[in-house]
């Protein structure tokens, strides 16, 4: 089973992805975007959030959920860094001696870690083995129809330094001034769930885990998704720069196969979805589940992971 | 026209290890991505530039790793406009002060 989730949300006056500090200055990231105005492409740039960020978000709603259903976490994916066993000294404390065959490899960190099960791995050593991630986050970038009106203004901000008795510390003033720079816009981002992949070995050599394991693993990942979401925890600066906001629409599709939702930064995207889906179901005789909402998204991921329980699949 | 200033402006970011303003416009196909850049590199070297230290001989340096490394002038507005034109014209242009500003400085250059 696939699933495929797009979400558009608001957010104002936000600092989720902040890529540089240069002197007093952080900036937001920003990439070039393509836009259609009086009937030619032009690039105009845009804040935006990396699908890294929201994946290390998802990533540790993952190991709050895995452990509240006591399933196994290394330690330190359990601390929320996300080493991947890429060496020696971190697979070791999984398996010790390091087997010299890969799929043993594989097996030691799958039973021992979800997260690297669901997140994928590189242990860059002798052999090297990889696992690709069985969950595909987007960047969020703002919708098509809105991009022009998307803005990242830097915000001055002054911190409050200690001064000696002569008044001055250093180059220290007694005010510094720091600039943010927030984002604002309406933004939309996809990510898929490869629910198959799931404690499946990678390397052919079929399940690792005994099936109940694998069923609870995918309700762990599903309902960290829905945590992520509902609680907005992703991004960076929430503690004074929370985005004013909400997800204002968000799709949900399970398939048999993969299937990705149209990208949210299209506007006629719900429809395109279902038109794409009416074509699979007529042309593969394949059923799907399809929901979206712009009220109460937790509604529409509630009702997909029923649809999965029906299915026999968590 | 090889746009010295612009040229050691993009080599300090590349001695603290940050290439991206030199791959951006090493890389860029259209004249946005170039100005964008330099803007961006601009802001940030004036900010650098701010929070300098300075030493007896009044030169402004950073500190990275303990190493002292010594910023360039800021580049003038001369320079930036003429250099804007000129990637306007031909974007080949950025290419080569990218490339330059990879290079090994000939002379009186920090390295």
């Amino acid at each position: 089973m696939f699933l495929s989730v797009g979400v558009r949300f608001e957010a104002n006056v936000e600092a989720l992805n902040m890529v540089e500090t240069a002197g007093n200055y952080t900036k937001h990231r920003r990439v070039p975007y393509l836009v259609e105005e009086d009937r030619k492409l032009k690039t105009i740039y845009v804040p935006a959030i990396s699908g890294e960020s929201l994946a290390h978000a998802y990533q540790w709603s993952l190991v709050k959920e895995a452990l509240a259903m006591n399933l196994p976490v290394c330690e330190d994916c359990a601390k929320g860094e996300f080493f991947k066993s890429m060496n020696k000294a971190h697979l070791k404390k999984k398996i010790n001696p390091i087997p010299d065959d890969s799929k043993k490899i594989e097996a030691a960190i799958i039973k021992s870690c979800i997260i690297e099960d669901v997140g994928g791995f590189l242990y860059a050593e002798k052999p090297p083995v990889r696992r690709s991630s069985a969950f595909q986050v987007s960047y969020a970038l703002p919708i098509k129809s809105m991009a022009l009106f998307a803005t990242a203004e830097p915000q001055l901000h002054a911190r409050h330094a200690q001064m000696d008795a002569k008044g001055k510390k250093g180059n220290v003033s007694e005010q510094m001034i720091y600039y943010v720079e927030t984002g604002t816009a309406l933004y939309g981002f996809t990510f898929n769930l490869d629910l198959d992949a799931i404690g499946v070995s990678s390397l052919g050599a079929g399940p690792i885990i005994p099936e109940e394991e694998i069923k609870a693993r995918r309700e762990a990942s599903l309902k960290a998704l829905f945590r992520m979401l509902s609680s907005a925890q992703f991004g960076a600066k929430l503690s004074r720069f929370f985005p004013v906001g909400g997800i204002t629409e968000l799709t949900v599709v399970v398939t048999e196969h993969p299937f990705v939702v149209t990208s949210p930064i299209y506007d006629s995207y719900v429809e395109r979805t279902k038109k794409r889906l009416e074509v699979i179901k007529e042309a593969f005789g394949e059923d799907y589940f399809f929901d979206s909402t712009n009220e109460v998204p937790e509604e529409t991921l509630r009702k997909a992971i029923e649809y999965l329980k029906e299915k026999g699949y968590i | 026209m090889d746009f010295p200033e612009v040229v050691n402006m993009l080599r300090f970011f590349v001695r603290m290890r940050n290439f991206g303003y030199v791959d951006r416009m090493g890389n860029a196909l259209t004249y946005e991505p170039v100005e964008m850049a330099i803007l961006e590199a601009l802001r940030a070297f004036r900010s650098i530039h701010e929070s300098a230290k300075t030493d007896e001989n009044d030169r402004k340096y950073i500190e990275k790793n303990g190493k002292k490394i010594y910023l360039p002038r800021i580049p003038d507005e001369e320079e930036i406009r003429t250099f804007l034109n000129a990637v306007r014209k031909d974007m080949s242009v950025a290419k080569r002060v990218a490339t330059l500003a990879l290079a090994f400085p000939s002379k009186g250059g920090e390295e």
